[in-house]
């Protein structure tokens, strides 16, 4: 996600000043988030099961104990993206438990964050955090490759408010390293005065009428797996071949000049002005942007959508684990997952706080119905290599 | 301590002037240098990391594949420099000569831009060129643009981005070389009967070359790196070298391609930079220079 990072700062820099609304245009990065509300929602990750055995070694394939005894919170490190905590919640927690949580908005790409710590990872020195928050994709390496501690399960009894949909994943069977920390929808987001119609199918970003109006998003998990929907293949379940193709065809849209960036978040700024009409979009972006102007809309397309979880993991070595499971335990509170849901308007893995969050719980982006819920789709599991080859591909069309 | 002959003091002495701008360059710029060096003929993948091996075929890779976005960023770079030369030589000429007690104010508003940081004038013009802004309909109005044409996200949006962006190191070095040549020297050429135009070709032109040298290079040089305008005004079609070494470097984690073009970016500028100065001649301008 190039552009982004100066657009992105500068976002972030203009509104700064409002972080204390929930605001959510800034968290850039080239993908991000999650999922969760619903139980229902999460049917959709049906198609996470199963697969991905293959990619099971080091940590997933032993059984994970862990005994991180109680001790003093003291000042412990949480790392996540920006814009995606109630920094209020925050202040409680160290209210409830003591200590101090220095919590740092420092993950901006999955990939840039583990460029930046892959060496102490690989000579096993701890990284200095004690949470940090990653998409399912990079949640997966971590654990595959042993990055991470497993998690106490006693010091974290709230866990079984998880949604049943994602009490187990591929690359960590029975959540034993890592919890959801929010999960969200990859659609299409518009503006209906500029289309001058509805749009209902992934099929109409490639309309020519809307020609040097259209973004998708730089992550091929995302922009590829709409696209393989598209052609009619289950998104979760495809192979590297199904992928390739699906990005030959951006590349065929790319060339004829009907896509105008490939964007991290940042296409929010670009939608929001008119010169975007559609974007691959996340759906919590979209719920705030539409409360600033109504013409835009976001669409769970007719062929699906692709849905994503951030994790929280503890790194290995973290020096304060207990802390890091009691704020994993505090953030399965329904009444906090709700304030939290609030707030970042993505959809909560958290069961039950529906009546905890009025405000919220109409709106489809953040509870998706039960019809939405069958047409999501989970990332595919990839071995390391096929991963890498759709990387390089996504990014021979990106030109970067 | 150790005695030294005055003569032998004397001859070391140079090099103890030159020590503190000599250990800067080793520890910012040539140890950075090295490792990179280092890095880019490592093999291995992002997930566990890379070992050295002596692997050339990442340039050769590296030139076939991103030979697109090579050749763009010389062709935008180049167009730019002449672009900025065209509008710089003008305004140099004119703050130099002709501006009078307003000079210091000019160079002034010339610097002023500086005072506030690149991206942010960057994504400035975006909010200009934007599709349905107020540029974009009245040129639409005049039929300077087709309806459904645009500004933003074009070739054109990323040079003249490029060219806004650069314009002032072009301008000052012009404007330096022209400020201390000798004005009797124009004197004399038109007391001997040379028209002003004669007398601007062979007298005041040529003094100007060792800032035009100075100028285009410091335009060039950054502006062939530069990955801001691509990103912020342009679409992939017009990224450039920069946006791949940024997204090889910050989000592929393709250490060792990155690391190569960077070099390959390197070498390609060097000999640029020698031919130009044979073109130009390197004894006119190191004498002009003095």
């Amino acid at each position: 996600m190039p552009d982004q990072s100066p657009e992105r700062a500068l976002e972030r820099l203009l509104f700064e000043g409002k972080l204390d609304r929930r605001r959510f245009l800034g968290r850039a990065g080239g993908s991000a988030l999650a999922l969760s509300g619903l139980s229902a929602v999460l049917a959709a990750c049906g198609g996470v099961e199963g697969e991905a055995e293959k990619n099971a070694s080091t940590n997933a394939s032993k059984p994970a104990t862990a005994n991180h005894p109680k001790t003093a919170i003291g000042t412990w490190v949480f790392a996540n993206w920006p814009l995606y905590m109630d920094k209020k919640l925050l202040k409680d927690f160290d209210k409830e438990y003591g200590g101090k949580v220095r919590y740092v908005e420092e993950i901006n790409d999955n990939f840039e964050f583990f460029g930046k710590v892959r060496q102490q990872l690989t000579q096993g020195k701890p990284i200095g955090r004690d949470i940090v928050t990653l998409t399912d994709y990079m949640a997966a390496r971590w654990v595959r490759n042993g990055y991470t501690e497993p998690l106490d399960k006693k010091n974290i009894p709230n866990a079984k408010n998880l949604v049943k949909n994602l009490q187990s994943i591929n690359y960590d069977k029975d959540r034993s390293y890592t919890l959801p920390y929010q999960s969200g929808g990859v659609g299409i987001g518009y503006n209906k005065k500029k289309t001058g119609r509805e749009i209902k199918s992934i099929n109409d970003l490639f309309d020519p009428k809307f020609k040097g109006r259209v973004s998708m998003l730089q992550e091929p998990y995302d922009s590829a797996g709409l696209v393989m929907l598209s052609q009619g293949v289950d998104a979760s379940k495809a192979n590297i071949d199904q992928i390739l193709k699906a990005i030959e065809k951006i590349q065929e849209e790319n060339d004829k000049g009907q896509i105008r960036r490939f964007t991290g978040n940042d296409y929010s700024t670009d939608l929001t002005k008119g010169n975007l009409w559609l974007c691959v979009a996340y759906s919590g972006d979209l719920v705030q942007l539409q409360a600033d102007n109504p013409d835009l809309d976001f669409v769970y397309p007719e062929e699906g959508a692709m849905l994503f979880t951030d994790n929280m993991m503890i790194p290995k070595g973290a020096a304060h684990p207990y802390a890091a499971e009691t704020m994993m335990n505090y953030l399965y509170e329904p009444k906090v997952a709700a304030k939290l849901a609030e707030y970042v308007n993505y959809i909560s893995p958290v069961d039950g706080i529906k009546e905890f969050a009025p405000d919220i719980a109409d709106n489809p982006l953040i509870f998706p119905p039960d019809d939405v819920v069958q047409r999501l789709h989970a990332y595919p599991a990839l071995s390391p290599a096929d991963e890498r080859r759709m990387q390089e591909a996504m990014a021979q069309v990106t030109g970067a | 301590m150790l005695r030294l002959s005055l003569r032998r003091r004397r001859a070391l002495l140079p090099y103890l002037f030159l020590g503190p701008g000599l250990l800067w360059l080793v520890v910012f710029y040539l140890i950075p240098l090295a490792n990179q060096a280092n890095v880019s003929l490592q093999t291995g993948d992002p997930e566990l990391g890379y070992t050295f091996t002596w692997h050339f075929q990442t340039y050769v890779d590296a030139i076939k594949q991103y030979d697109t976005q090579f050749i763009r960023s010389i062709e935008y770079a180049a167009v730019a420099t002449i672009l900025c030369l065209v509008i710089g030589f003008p305004l140099a000429y004119f703050i130099a000569y002709k501006a009078g007690r307003f000079k210091n104010l000019m160079l002034l508003l010339v610097v002023l831009p500086f005072f506030v940081s690149y991206v942010l004038r960057t994504v400035a013009w975006q909010l200009i060129l934007t599709d349905d802004g107020w540029l974009a309909d009245r040129m639409r109005d005049v039929g300077l643009l087709s309806e459904d044409g645009r500004l933003l996200a074009t070739t054109g949006a990323v040079i003249a981005g490029i060219t806004y962006n650069f314009l002032p190191f072009m301008t000052l070095p012009l404007y330096v070389s022209l400020e201390k040549i000798d004005r009797r020297l124009i004197e004399a050429a038109t007391d001997l009967y040379a028209s002003h135009a004669t007398a601007f070709r062979k007298v005041t032109l040529p003094l100007a070359v060792p800032g035009i040298f100075a100028g285009s290079l410091l335009t060039f040089i950054p502006a062939t790196g530069d990955f801001v305008n691509a990103a912020l005004l342009g679409t992939p079609n017009q990224y450039m070298i920069g946006n791949v070494i940024q997204s090889k470097f910050l989000n592929i984690l393709d250490y060792p391609t990155a690391a190569a073009l960077s070099f390959i970016l390197m070498t390609f500028i060097l000999i640029g930079i020698f031919l130009y100065a044979r073109v130009l001649g390197t004894r006119n301008l190191t004498e002009a220079a003095l």
